[in-house]
């Protein structure tokens, strides 16, 4: 029993070669509010395969670092299953690195400072876990800067360094929030090509979360789309571009199909949300 | 209004002398005059009021008597101690109020009423419990640079950007690690305020400790000065305390500089 929820229509094509690693098993999160609870996540199934790259998609507020937060091991209070390699998750897991929606560098730190964090944390040499650092720094292409600070870079190479010092500590599984949100257009293809290229190199296994279509296409083997609140899972769309990609492929027939697609997907629910927030506003203003 | 004038306008111009520099030493010059004047003039006695000249020969005497130097090590080793274990004991309160809204909630309040309490109305009950020699100086200045450094730490852990937090515990941090390696950094601009000012009242209370009862110290021999009638002698050492503590403030200031270079 692998992927999607029970609406979600089987995809024709054979499914990945390599084992699952990652299982989420009927995720069920609610939030205690002021005004009651809130659904932000609603039985959701998913499973990555050893060396896959899964992209999540979904509007705004669907409740995707919601799933991030507890597959990183860091939001434990929901119902169902997570689990790693069969190992279920109770908080942070050894195997998974994560990189955050937002800024997340240590400011009082240089590049490669920054880098070593993780080798740091578990007692690694200086001089060992500086020469891994360096190794990842220019894996993300920033050598030359290893002893600049945050405040000294610009806010795509700020990312870069996050994604690097999450690559430091060797994960078994990269989960990533929105990593390029914050950046503009030109600095996210080539930021996504540098992850593409990266994932290729070290046969990364890869939890992307995103809302943009274009990102998810070029770089995913499959994608779960979910819908808006509460966050369902509505879709799995298996990708079957050849590899390796790059930023080019965007021009593609076959990419295009893709995308409109998945925006069919993604229009409906945008629009639900749309109409959701009128009948809301107007709800509030009729009272 | 002229002064203020050429206040602005040489401001920025550093290394020559300017006229803020002359200024300043003008008025440094001016007083001296003034007070050389009163003491010769006879107004008042001139015990209280000695000649620029007895209290020059009296800095002299100081500056060069080991028994000066034993004192002032005495009252130097009582602010660092108190410094030290006020900015420990503060920074440990300061982390466990900005960490746990329980806490929080149940005590801080008691830390802003205390604070701005002058401290030395314990001191006779320091007196007590620690003695009249150093140990119940050291407490006065415990007891004075803990408020702000605990105050200020506090204030500045809720203010620590969450992610950061959460980034350390995806990489799965030890609480100690956690502490070290990201809250202390990360609040390195509240805490060395909070020394800044811990410092300044740690000061003030363990001087002021010496001045009221005590056998050794800085605030001592100035109390001693002071019975003996010994005039010159008090206004050197109060002059060479000031030029001291100019010298320290100026000292963590450049701490507190040298951090904003780090900063975002
Ligand atoms: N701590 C919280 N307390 C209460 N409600 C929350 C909390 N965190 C998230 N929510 C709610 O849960 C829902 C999902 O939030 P989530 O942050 O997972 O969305 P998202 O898909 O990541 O959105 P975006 O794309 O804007 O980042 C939202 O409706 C949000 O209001
Ligand atoms: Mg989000």
């Amino acid at each position: 029993m692998s992927a999607s929820s029970a609406t979600a229509p089987r995809s024709a094509s054979p499914p990945q070669p390599g084992e699952a690693i990652l299982d989420v098993d009927h995720l069920h999160v609610a939030f205690q509010t002021p005004d009651g609870p809130v659904i932000a996540v609603e039985d959701v199934s998913l499973t990555v395969r050893k060396g896959e790259f899964l992209s999540i998609i979904g509007p705004s507020g669907c409740g995707k670092s919601t799933v991030f937060n507890v597959v990183g091991g860091l939001l434990t209070e929901h119902e169902g299953r997570v689990s790693v390699a069969g190992e279920t998750i109770v908080g942070p897991h050894p195997s998974i690195g994560m990189v955050f929606q937002e800024e997340s560098t240590f400011p009082w730190r240089t590049v490669i400072d920054n880098v070593a964090f993780p080798l740091e944390l578990t007692g690694m040499p200086k001089a060992q876990r500086l020469e891994r650092a360096r190794h990842f720094i220019e894996m993300v292409g920033l050598q030359g800067f290893e002893r600049r600070y945050p405040g000294e870079l610009s806010g795509g190479m700020r990312q870069r360094v996050s994604l690097a010092r999450t690559l430091a500590s060797e994960p078994k599984i990269l989960l990533m929030d929105e990593p390029f949100a914050a950046l503009d257009e030109q600095t996210r293809l080539l930021l996504g090509d540098k992850v593409l290229q990266i994932q290729q190199e070290l046969q990364q296994t890869t939890l992307l979360i995103t809302h943009n279509i274009t990102e998810a296409v070029q770089m995913s083997d499959r994608i779960l789309v979910m819908t808006y609140r509460p966050g369902k899972a509505k879709r799995i769309v298996e990708i079957d571009l050849p590899r390796p990609r790059t930023s080019e492929i965007v021009g593609s027939e076959a990419f295009g199909r893709y995308v409109a697609q998945i925006w069919a997907d993604l229009r409906e629910e945008a629009s639900r949300g749309l109409t959701d927030d009128e009948t809301s506003r107007n709800r509030g203003s009729a009272s | 209004m002229a002064a203020t004038g050429s206040l602005t306008a040489s401001a920025p111009v550093r290394g020559r002398p300017n006229r803020v520099t002359l200024l300043r030493i003008g008025i440094i010059v001016a007083v001296l005059a003034g007070w050389e004047l009163l003491s010769r003039s006879g107004w008042l006695y001139r015990d209280v009021v000695p000649s620029l000249f007895a209290i020059g020969k009296a800095i002299v005497a100081l500056l060069s008597s080991g028994e000066y130097y034993f004192h002032l090590g005495v009252t130097a080793g009582e602010i660092l101690a108190a410094l030290a274990i006020g900015g420990v004991l503060g920074l440990i309160v300061g982390l466990l109020l900005g960490g746990n809204r329980f806490l929080a909630a149940a005590f801080e309040s008691y830390l802003y009423y205390l604070g701005p309490t002058p401290k030395i109305i314990f001191f006779p009950i320091l007196i007590m419990w620690f003695g009249v020699g150093p140990g119940s100086k050291i407490a006065m200045g415990v007891l004075s640079a803990f408020f702000p450094i605990a105050l200020s730490v506090a204030a500045g852990m809720r203010e620590i950007d969450r992610v950061l937090i959460r980034v350390g515990k995806s990489f799965r941090a030890t609480t100690w690690q956690m502490a070290t390696k990201i809250y202390v950094p990360a609040m390195r601009h509240p805490i060395i305020n909070g020394v800044r000012l811990g410092l300044g009242v740690g000061l003030i209370g363990t001087l002021l400790a010496e001045t009221k009862l005590s056998n050794k110290g800085i605030g001592y021999l100035i109390i001693q000065a002071y019975t003996l009638f010994d005039m010159p002698r008090m206004y050197a050492m109060l002059i060479v305390l000031f030029v001291l503590a100019i010298g320290a403030n100026a000292l963590v200031g450049r701490l507190g500089g040298l951090s904003n270079i780090k900063r975002r």
